[in-house]
C-alpha cells in the first residue's frame, strides 16, 4: 500500500516574474516541513509539466526540479501527457513504490503560462491537440471543448444556462480557498454575459490562466511505519487510458472513453464502487468537462451529468460534492500542477482539513484529463 | 505541412479523395495510418471520400493562436462523411449563425502562406 506522507500547493495565481523551479521548490518545501521525511530519504522524483520547453524554454526538468529541493541523487523523470501531466506523475510515483523501486517517491507538477501573451499561451496549450488536423486548420484548444459543448446541447436536454451553473459552482467554491486563484462568486448571468472565446463556450466558461505547483510525498506503508511517519491518506487505487488524440477520429464526442476505463480501472484496483466516493476532483478546465466528467465515472446517465451542478447535487453540501476547492475553473489551472493539486486538495479532505470540508469524507477520486480526453488519469484515496 | 496531407488536399480538389477501412473491425481512418486505432489490425479497404458531408458540430472561434491572428471570428466544423469519417476544417460562405448540426455541406480546400492547406466546407442546398 501506498500512503501520502504529506501534500503542498503553491496558491494557485500569475506570477510573471516566477521561475517554474521556484515554484516547484515551494511546494515541495511546504510538503517537507509537514513530515519527518527529509529530502534525501526521496528515491525517485516525477515532475510533471507540459509545455516548460514551450514557454520558459527549459526541459530536462526532472534533475532540475530534483535538484532544486534537494533531491540531487534520486532518479528523475518529467512526466508529460498535457493536462494530466500531474496526474500521470502521481501514478508513475504510485507504481514505483508498489514495483519496490522505491520507498519515497516525490511527485509533483507544476507550470508557468502566465510569462507569455494569450495567443502563445493558446499555441502552446494547441500541442495537446493533433498538430496537422486540428492546429493547422485553426481549432484551438477551447475550440475543441466547444465543438463537445454545442453537440452535447444538440444531443442532450441540456441548456447553456445548464452549463454554466457549473462555472458558478466552482467560482462559490473557490471563494473559501486560500490556495485558488479566482475568489469571486459569479451568476449564471456574468457568466452568460461574458465574451465568446469559442461559441457557445464564453469566457467564464473557461479555467483561466495560472502559474502553481503541487507536490505530494508518496511512501511504501510499511517504511512509513518503521520511520514512525503519520501519513494523512492512503492510495486505493489508480487507472489510466488513452483515446484518439484528434477529436475527428472519436465515434462520439459527447463521451470521454479514456475516462470510462481509467474509472473502471481504478475502482477494481480500490475494490469499490462510484457509490462509496464521497468527494471529488474532476478536470473542469471547462464547464462541459465536468458534465462529462461525471458521466464518464459512473455518477450519472449520459445526458443527465447537468443536473449535478444545476440540482445542487455537487455542492459541498450536497449528496456528491464535486470540486469543492473551485476545481480548474476556480482554484485555477497550471497545467502540469493540476492532476497533483487535486490530490493535494482530496488529502486536505481525507485528513478533515480542507476549507470547504465535506462531512464523513472517507473515500475520495480525483480525475485529470489531457488535452480533449486522449490521456485521463483516475486517482482513488482513503483515509491513512 | 506533411507530404501525406498534401497528397490528402491534392486528391480532394482533384475529386480522388480516399479513406481507409479496416477490414477486421470496419474502423474508418486516414493517412498516415499503418495500422488500425482499434483493433491493431493492417489490412484496409479503399473508399473515395464523398464531396458532401454532414455537419457533425461547429464553433466560432474568437481567440486564436498566432497563425490565424487577425482573422476571428471564423468557425471550426467537424464534418462526417459516409457516417463514419470526421474530417476538421473551416466553413465557408456562411458564419456560425447560417449553419445547423446535421446540415450538408461540400469539402474543398484552400492554400495558406508556407504551405499550409486548409480543409473548408461550403454549405449546399
Amino acid at each position: 500500500m501506498v500512503s501520502i506522507a504529506s501534500a503542498a500547493s503553491t496558491t494557485y495565481d500569475t506570477y510573471p516574474d516566477r521561475t517554474s523551479r521556484e515554484l516547484f521548490a515551494e511546494a515541495a518545501a511546504d510538503a517537507f516541513a509537514a513530515t519527518a521525511l527529509d529530502p534525501p530519504a526521496v528515491d525517485a522524483v516525477y515532475a510533471g509539466n507540459f509545455m516548460g520547453d514551450l514557454l520558459e524554454d527549459q526541459g530536462h526538468m526532472g534533475p532540475l526540479f530534483a535538484d532544486h529541493v534537494g533531491c540531487r541523487e534520486a532518479a528523475s523523470v518529467r512526466v508529460e501527457s498535457a493536462c494530466a501531466s500531474g496526474g500521470a506523475a502521481v501514478r508513475e510515483a504510485v507504481h514505483a513504490i508498489e514495483a519496490g523501486a522505491a520507498d519515497v517517491a516525490l511527485a509533483g507538477g507544476v507550470e508557468v503560462m502566465s510569462i507569455a501573451d494569450i495567443e502563445h499561451v493558446t499555441d502552446a496549450l494547441a500541442n495537446a491537440a493533433d498538430e496537422v488536423y486540428e492546429n493547422e486548420q485553426g481549432v484551438t484548444f477551447p475550440g475543441i471543448y466547444a465543438l463537445m459543448a454545442r453537440r452535447y446541447l444538440h444531443e442532450f436536454d441540456a441548456t447553456r444556462e445548464d452549463l454554466a451553473a457549473v462555472s458558478v459552482k466552482n467560482h462559490a467554491n473557490a471563494v473559501d480557498n486560500p490556495l485558488a486563484q479566482f475568489r469571486r462568486e459569479l451568476t449564471v448571468e456574468e457568466v452568460l454575459a461574458s465574451k465568446p472565446i469559442a461559441t457557445p463556450l464564453v469566457l467564464y466558461d473557461a479555467c483561466p490562466i495560472s502559474d502553481g505547483a503541487s507536490v505530494v510525498l508518496l511512501v511504501d506503508d510499511e517504511f512509513a511505519a518503521e520511520r514512525g511517519l503519520d501519513p494523512s491518506a492512503s492510495v486505493l487505487g489508480t487507472g489510466q487510458s488513452s483515446d484518439a488524440v484528434a477529436l475527428q477520429d472519436r465515434a462520439s464526442i459527447t463521451r470521454t472513453p479514456a475516462a470510462e476505463r481509467a474509472a473502471r480501472e481504478a475502482y477494481t484496483d480500490a475494490g469499490i464502487t462510484p457509490d462509496d466516493v464521497d468527494v471529488l476532483e474532476v478536470h473542469d478546465c471547462f464547464t462541459v468537462a465536468e458534465v462529462l466528467a461525471l458521466e464518464a465515472l459512473g455518477f450519472y446517465d449520459r445526458g443527465e451529468g447537468v443536473r449535478g451542478a444545476v440540482e445542487g447535487e455537487t455542492a459541498v453540501d450536497g449528496s456528491l460534492p464535486v470540486n469543492p476547492s473551485g476545481g480548474l475553473l476556480g482554484k485555477g489551472h497550471p497545467v502540469g500542477a493540476t492532476g497533483v493539486g487535486q490530490i493535494v486538495e482530496l488529502t486536505k479532505q481525507l485528513d478533515g482539513d480542507h476549507p470547504n470540508q465535506v462531512s464523513g469524507a472517507e473515500v475520495a477520486l480525483a480525475h485529470n484529463v489531457g488535452g480533449s480526453g486522449a490521456s485521463t488519469t483516475v486517482t482513488i484515496l482513503g483515509g491513512a | 505541412m506533411p507530404a501525406w496531407f498534401d497528397e490528402l488536399t491534392d486528391a480532394i480538389d482533384a475529386d480522388e479523395g480516399e479513406y481507409r477501412v479496416c477490414t477486421a473491425c470496419d474502423a474508418a481512418v486516414l493517412p498516415p495510418r499503418r495500422c488500425c486505432p482499434e483493433c491493431g489490425g493492417d489490412a484496409f479497404d479503399t473508399h473515395p471520400l464523398p464531396d458532401r458531408g454532414t455537419l457533425r458540430s461547429f464553433t466560432e472561434i474568437h481567440v486564436t493562436i498566432p497563425a490565424f491572428h487577425g482573422e476571428t471570428p471564423y468557425t471550426v466544423a467537424l464534418v462526417e462523411f459516409d457516417g463514419r469519417l470526421t474530417l476538421t476544417g473551416q466553413l465557408r460562405g456562411a458564419n456560425a449563425d447560417d449553419v445547423a448540426i446535421g446540415d450538408d455541406v461540400a469539402i474543398g480546400t484552400e492554400r495558406r502562406d508556407e504551405g499550409v492547406r486548409l480543409v473548408t466546407f461550403r454549405p449546399v442546398a
